[in-house]
């Protein structure tokens, strides 16, 4: 057997949980976060700070209904500005979470288990900050049920024919399935902290959301049948939703907006993106709470190699779209890409060339994958590069489309940069909120690849009956370097 | 599983297979080639028919072998364990690479015949060819196609000597300088398959482009691949080859990629055709007109039908994917609707009257899959069959899904 993890060490598998751990401290690990009674300064920092933020929205959005939409910078031929951008931004940076609890979770990768809680959770938060911007666009809130097609007496429909509406139910679809993934998962842990409660109400609030958990193995049983079929349910949606947001502007005649790679381009960068934010929380998470024996090195690196990946994808996406406006041989593509790279948005669009494409080369390196200030700021990078993705795609093409004499050049107001910034604050309010309450990484998932979890090791009698030894383990055989 | 495995009694020797079925495949392949010769060259009219029976033959077999060439790529960039065992069969089917640029030659002689672009009369006055005629020349399509062939020989035999030389060494530095290469090739690899299904396929018809198309060809290559690799280890298990090192826990993997990849190449293939049915811009839709008239509607049918919904629904159940004769069966399934699928994109434009049934399709296939399965054959002669030394084997080798 020593010979074995020599050579798995050799292999690059180092093991998923450091540091020696048993069961119960990687229950205490996480649990004690939740559990404790003092907060750090730098949580109070953090919370206040986007709690303040998230203020800011609130006004912003107060100011956009009491004037309009004229306080925003769209105008005509730009009438969508920074609202659709946003909501794009934002839906794709939930797709990092869907992508590891589904897709990693079939594909049976098993350093998965100490992200995708944490993922998952920046997901939901993501799709609700999303959701603000098609709620408001329109500065009248009153009408933001016509969102919806409900039948009613003046029989005004929204229109079935238009992506627009693909997204409501696209959307509505992934922000459920990615909460029922959530909370199911979230059960076997609620019954630990509720186990673990010192005072009735905890216990009782705990226990109201454990749902009556007791770990016996027909819970076990049902909860891995449940979880492989939310996989399963979920891993279409990881595809439709930003393909759906593509038709957005797929489905038009713009130049710069129909081309046939749409979809899988923007599957591509909205993984992209939503890795990008993972590591963005999760590096300074992982040393706040002292999380790095969970979430080791291994985990890091697997990420910037995702990143380097699907910044490639992207890259590719652009250079393809970029030859086949010349060789599809419509001067009105060409122009639109030209005008992109060279024209009064060449700013933007070198800020997004160089954040998402050129940025994570740099992974390419060992040392950079491990280096956690280079990867904090690389992933800064991408947050930017991805923003602005989608500010090229939307503004460059509308601000100069067929008609010379209809183009005019788009300036946000501060009220859309206030606005974009506040609901970093929704953001961020929700993720503090949540690892402040809830356990950050999934304990039971965790336990699940340790080697304790093998057969031939014992059961630990300190963990409630939670760890799931002698049922079915969650991941046993696995593959990969990860 | 871990328990029944028995690699020491397990016979992972090609041994006379290799003898047997390359004699079947070269003899096939030359009367299948002579006939094609004949049937193309001897009656009045026929070159065209040959020149595209040529071509949809040789996309489909060189989808077999980029899929191949992928497939080792993926397994080395993500350090997979389960694949192991089947990796070897892989290796061989890449390195096919160089049988593939042979058949390229009849498709260099039939270039003006197949390419309207090839013509200097098509192009002059045609304001679209003119624009493109830096890109679509004779001279720089035999440029690209020989940096295509170039990437894919070096990158297929590069991997099958690393990894044939580790059956000898076992050495771990071998995976690991395989696993680092494997990155760069990877980025060669999309920069030349996408251009080579621009080259072969999307330029049949010069007018028409879509973005998408590079990994619509590569959707499909990857499945056909994973269908005839299924194919391949069943064949030789059915021979006693294999047996105890590919179990039913590895066919339950092929079977989720040729579902997942079923799934995939629909998506692709459905992005491609919904955004272009959707905008409704004629330079686009032409090339779908084409394949919604004059019979080849019910070809278009049989793609959505027969290439999707059917084997979506048959390869979901689990027992399926786990049954040799099963996954056998859809693995034979998937290969058809690949070709069907190659046939539908080449031919259409030439033939827009209706689908041409001509014998020299038949011809085509049998002659060059007769040297194609002849070649796998002895790739794997002198070769075990699995990665011997490898040092994820006995992990492989043990593999069981949860």
């Amino acid at each position: 057997m020593r010979q074995n993890q020599q050579v798995q060490l050799e292999l690059g598998r180092t093991p998923l949980v450091e540091g020696g751990h048993d069961f119960h401290a990687v229950t205490e690990i996480v649990s004690s976060v939740v559990e404790r009674r003092k907060w750090p300064m730098a949580w109070w920092v953090a919370f206040l700070a986007s709690f303040g933020t998230l203020g800011i929205l609130g006004l912003m959005i107060g100011w956009l209904f009491w004037q309009g939409v004229g306080v925003w910078g769209v105008n005509n031929p730009v009438g969508w500005g920074y609202a659709i951008i946003n909501f794009v931004f934002w839906v794709g940076i939930g797709h990092a979470g869907t992508l590891i609890s589904a897709i990693l979770f079939l594909l049976r990768q098993k350093w998965r288990t100490s992200i995708n809680r944490f993922a998952e959770a920046m997901t939901i938060f993501a799709v609700i900050c999303a959701l603000v911007f098609p709620g408001i666009h329109v500065g009248r809130p009153w009408l933001a049920w016509w969102l919806f097609p409900l039948p009613y007496p003046q029989a005004m429909w929204p229109n079935f024919r238009s992506p627009l509406l693909w997204d409501v139910f696209a959307v509505g679809t992934y922000f459920t399935v990615s909460l029922l993934f959530w909370y199911v998962g979230l059960i076997p842990d609620l019954a630990t902290i509720r186990d673990r409660a010192t005072t009735k109400f905890r216990r009782l609030i705990y226990g109201f959301f454990a749902l009556g958990w007791r770990g016996s193995h027909r819970h076990w049983h049902r909860y891995e049948v449940a979880y492989l079929i939310l996989a399963g349910l979920a891993t279409p949606l990881v595809l439709s939703v930003h393909s759906v947001v593509s038709f957005d502007f797929a489905t038009s005649q713009l130049p710069g907006w129909h081309t046939t790679i749409f979809p899988p381009y923007f599957v591509a960068g909205a993984v992209f993106s939503g890795f990008g934010m993972v590591l963005t929380l999760m590096v300074p998470c992982r040393a706040l709470f002292g999380m790095q024996d969970l979430v080791t090195m291994r985990h890091l690196e697997n990420m910037c190699r995702i990143l380097l990946v699907t910044g490639m994808m992207v890259g590719y996406a652009y250079s393809i779209e970029f030859f086949i406006a010349w060789y599809g041989g419509n001067e009105y593509e060409k122009f639109a890409f030209i005008n992109r790279a060279f024209g009064p948005y060449a700013w933007a669009y070198w800020t997004m060339v160089s954040c998402n494409v050129l940025s994570p080369q740099i992974f390419w390196f060992r040392w950079a994958r491990r280096n956690l200030w280079v990867m904090f700021i690389i992933s800064i990078f991408v947050n930017i590069g991805m923003w602005f993705e989608r500010f090229v795609i939307v503004v460059t093409s509308l601000s100069r489309d067929f008609l010379p004499s209809a183009w005019a050049y788009y300036k946000p107001t501060m009220i859309d940069t206030l606005t974009f910034v506040g609901s970093f604050g929704l953001f961020f309010t929700a993720f503090l909120l949540f690892i402040r309450f809830l356990p950050m990484v999934a304990i039971a998932e965790v336990k699940a690849v340790m080697p304790e979890a093998h057969a031939s090791h014992g059961h630990d009698p300190d963990d409630g009956g939670n760890a799931p030894v002698g049922g079915p383990a969650l991941q046993p055989a696995g593959g990969g370097r990860q | 599983m871990a328990g029944h495995v028995d690699a020491h009694n397990d016979n992972w020797s090609i041994g006379g297979i290799a003898d047997g079925v390359s004699r079947i495949g070269i003899v096939l392949g030359v009367l299948g080639l002579a006939a094609a010769g004949f049937l193309g060259f001897a009656q009045e009219g026929n070159t065209e028919h040959f020149y595209s029976a040529w071509l949809v033959n040789f996309c489909f077999f060189l989808s077999i072998t980029l899929g191949g060439l992928f497939f080792v790529l993926a397994q080395h960039l993500t350090g997979a364990t389960w694949s192991v065992v089947v990796r070897r069969l892989a290796e061989v089917v890449a390195s096919n690479a160089w049988l593939m640029l042979l058949l390229f030659v009849p498709i260099v002689l039939g270039m003006k015949t197949l390419f309207p672009w090839a013509n200097p009369e098509v192009v002059s006055g045609d304001h679209i060819l003119e624009g493109k005629a830096s890109f679509l020349n004779q001279n720089f399509f035999l440029i690209r196609s020989g940096i295509y062939f170039l990437v894919w020989i070096l990158a297929s035999q590069y991997f099958l000597r690393r990894s044939t030389g580790q059956d000898e060494t076992g050495d771990i530095g071998t995976t690991l300088s395989m696993e680092k290469t494997a990155a760069p090739i990877t980025l060669l690899f999309a920069v030349t398959v996408t251009f080579a299904s621009f080259d072969y396929l999307m330029s049949l018809e010069p007018h028409w482009f879509s973005t998408i198309f590079g990994v619509y060809y590569f959707a499909g290559s990857f499945l056909c691949f994973v269908a005839f690799l299924s194919a391949t280890v069943l064949f030789l298990q059915g021979r006693g080859r294999m047996k105890a090192a590919v179990t039913p826990e590895h066919y339950y993997d092929l079977g989720k990629w040729m579902f997942a990849f079923t799934v995939f190449w629909a998506y692709i293939g459905f992005s491609q055709y919904f955004l272009i049915w959707y905008a409704n811009i004629p330079e686009e839709t032409g090339w779908y007109y084409v394949r919604q008239n004059n019979g080849w509607t019910t070809l278009s049918w049989i793609m959505l039908i027969g290439h999707f919904i059917i084997p979506f629904l048959g390869l979901l159940p689990r027992p399926i994917k786990k049954n040799p004769v099963t996954l056998g069966f859809w693995a034979v399934y998937i290969m058809i609707m690949h070709w069907l699928d190659v046939f539908w994109i080449a031919i259409p434009n030439a033939y827009p009257n209706g689908i041409p049934f001509h014998p020299l399709y038949i011809a085509c296939f049998l002659g060059m899959g007769g040297l194609y399965v002849a070649f796998v054959a002895l790739g794997l002669k002198n070769r075990s069959l699995v990665p011997a030394r490898d040092p994820r084997l006995p992990e492989s080798l043990a593999f069981e899904n949860a």
